[in-house]
């Protein structure tokens, strides 16, 4: 099993009348942001990063957000580039770029190429959409969002595996010389990774061409479709998914006792989903984001809205994992039974989690929980 | 393929690689009506009124109502040749139009890129305009509640539009529909920044009509309209907000009228 620790960075600091709010997106004013604040967040942030080399992961994830209290970074190049050079073992997951969202591609290819031969070639590359929310927050058309996403990943793909200068004349992009400087380090390319929320064509596209597929927060029921229909897309590809191109991304909050861990982990799990995650629904479902097919499935599974999961819900369903060490190895091992994952994104920092608290999570996590899963997979 | 329904005729052409849907009824001079970006397909009082006066045309635009949607169409000036398309198909060499809000836009470009082809041009409420000063709401992210408050003046008639409870097929009706105003309207929002710099073109006799309470655009949209096209004018509907065709189908159409009427009477289509 391979552990990346993930990272929000939330703005914790919401206004009194948040609950009033119809959202944590798009219309919470930016003047709920203190940017001196800010300053000790982000610093604060990348030094809990930047502490999992110490404790052995394998990896750390920054992602790409709008214009939103719930992840406060909308370049996670940028974040990346920070990170790259206080670290020198761990793989670096970026999980943006929100390819519809950037008018060019190339930039994407360029950065990321930069951030592979500046890291010695540590650098993940994920693909993603970006959510409902940020087409309202970037003005770009949702109706255009898959097939933007489709052409400036294949540009990019080619921009990295092919000698230029060459010509691409797509519906989107339209290019005379791409021949992108530097090139990526590692060859053919960064590994792809591809954040989704349970599309039957994505999970398809994803297997064809064996990238690692990420879940994003649902209960494990959910999940357990979505994994069968990446490996499902596997197999008619004419191979078997392994585990470790399967992830997932999970909330994890460990305390020394099952009471402990509740009593404060409650209140961290709830900022994530009913405050962090509050959403306008004709926000976070814009037109044409989806198919006509994709939004029929969606109305008929009848999923609600994150906040109206109570907190008890929330742990029972797989959203989240909390409790003593002993009961998350637990609860982890029992899942990755169920799914069939290889690779765990911990939230370990998780909504308004003070610093000591992150860092007692991560330490108890790293000495108390992913030893156990090591020993297992070299068992095996 | 064709059939009856009560007082019109509906129709399906195949035009544009899908099939098109079009309701007809009706005698007299043609008129061809353009709806608005949500409500397509419905056979409302106010078309029964129209019909009573012309030959009323109403086509689905592609992807709304029960039209296919054509990928090619993604942007305005596709909507304006699928129907000069359609023009062509029915046989028309030039028609009244009638439009309202989309339609009402529309209805302005198609009277910009071959002005021989509109007699004579009715905007009811129409977006279309690039007025800075004078945003247009966003209805995209509008939620069911805050749609009718945006949208009528008369709550109660409101939810007879917008259900609040709305049910599976009529979600999905309206996903496809709001989608295909996307393409349309997104970005730029609702306008084409070019639009009011080629209004001179438009050579028909026009009637802009504005509800007296339109919350979704303002005012000032349908007095630059006036300002902008040679031979306008712009009346006020009483008690109504962004959709005239639904709030006050009488006043309107009874608008229509007096202004055909005066074209009429001056000999001048």
């Amino acid at each position: 099993m391979q552990f990346f620790m993930f990272h929000l960075m939330p703005y914790p600091y919401l206004p009194e009348d948040f609950d009033e709010r119809e959202s944590a997106w798009v219309t919470l004013p930016n003047t709920t942001y203190d940017p001196t604040v800010g300053t000790g967040l982000y610093n604060r942030y990348l030094d809990e990063l930047e502490y999992a080399e110490q404790l052995g992961f394998d990896g750390i994830c920054v992602n790409e957000h709008h214009q939103n209290a719930y992840g406060t970074m909308p370049s996670p190049n940028l974040m990346a580039a920070a990170l790259v050079r206080r670290t020198e073992r761990l793989k670096l997951a970026i999980v943006g770029n929100g390819l519809p969202l950037r008018d060019h591609p190339l930039r994407v290819a360029e950065e990321v190429a930069m951030l592979d031969v500046i890291s010695g070639g540590r650098i993940i590359s994920g693909f993603v959409r970006g959510i409902g929310d940020e087409y309202f927050s970037m003005s770009i058309d949702p109706s255009t969002s898959r097939e933007r996403y489709s052409e400036a990943h294949d540009l990019i793909i080619k921009a990295w595996t092919t000698e230029g200068p060459f010509r691409w004349i797509g519906k989107h992009y339209r290019l005379n010389y791409v021949n992108v400087w530097p090139r990526p380090l590692q060859q053919p390319h960064p590994p792809i990774w591809i954040p989704a929320f349970g599309s039957t064509e994505t999970m398809t596209w994803a297997a064809e061409r064996h990238y690692t597929y990420l879940s994003v927060f649902a209960p494990s029921k959910l999940l357990k479709r979505w994994f069968d229909g990446y490996r499902a897309g596997a197999n008619a590809a004419g191979y078997e998914a392994p585990r470790d191109k399967i992830g997932i991304l999970l909330p994890i909050y460990v305390a020394e006792t099952e009471k402990e861990a509740h009593a404060e982990g409650r209140q961290y799990v709830t900022w994530l989903y009913h405050k962090g995650l509050k959403h306008k629904f004709e926000h976070l479902f814009p037109p044409g984001y989806m198919t006509d097919h994709s939004w029929g499935r969606f109305l008929q599974s009848g999923l609600g809205a994150y906040s109206d999961v109570s907190y008890e819900d929330l742990v029972k369903q797989g959203y989240a994992v909390v409790g003593s060490p002993a009961t998350v190895r637990e609860r982890l091992a029992e899942l990755a039974e169920e799914l069939g994952f290889g690779l765990v994104n911990a939230l370990l920092h998780i909504g308004d989690m003070p610093h000591d608290h992150t860092i007692r999570n991560m330490e108890l996590f790293a000495r108390e929980v992913m030893p156990h899963f090591r020993t297992q997979s070299a068992a095996a | 393929m064709s059939g009856q329904n009560g007082q019109h005729v509906a129709q399906h052409l195949d035009l544009g690689g899908g099939q098109i849907h079009l309701m007809r009824a009706g005698a007299g001079e043609e008129l061809l009506f353009l709806h608005p970006a949500a409500g397509a397909g419905f056979w409302l009082p106010f078309h029964a009124l129209l019909a009573e006066r012309f030959d009323l045309i109403s086509p689905d635009h592609p992807g709304f109502g029960e039209s296919d949607r054509l990928e090619w169409i993604d942007g305005m000036e596709d909507l304006v040749y699928f129907y000069l398309d359609l023009l062509e198909e029915l046989g028309l060499e030039s028609v009244h139009v009638v439009g309202a809000s989309l339609g009402g836009w529309l209805a302005a470009e198609l009277a910009v890129h071959q002005p021989s082809k509109v007699r004579s041009l009715v905007m009811v409420d129409p977006i279309g305009l690039d007025l800075p000063e004078h945003p247009v709401e966003d209805m995209f992210g509008m939620n069911p509640d805050e749609l009718r408050a945006a949208l009528f003046v008369d709550q109660e008639l409101a939810l007879q539009f917008i259900s609040p409870e709305p049910t599976l097929d009529m979600l999905m009706r309206a996903f496809k529909e709001k989608t295909s105003f996307a393409r349309l309207a997104w970005n730029p929002f609702c306008c084409n920044p070019k639009l009011h710099r080629r209004l001179h073109r438009v050579t028909a006799p026009t009637l802009i009509l504005w509800g007296s309470d339109d919350r979704l655009v303002p005012l000032a949209h349908g007095e630059h309209y006036r300002e902008l096209i040679a031979d306008a004018r712009l009346e006020i509907i009483d008690d109504c907000g962004h959709a005239p065709l639904l709030e006050q189908p009488g006043p309107t159409v009874e608008a229509i009228g007096r202004f055909h009427a005066e074209l009429a009477a001056k000999g001048a289509c």
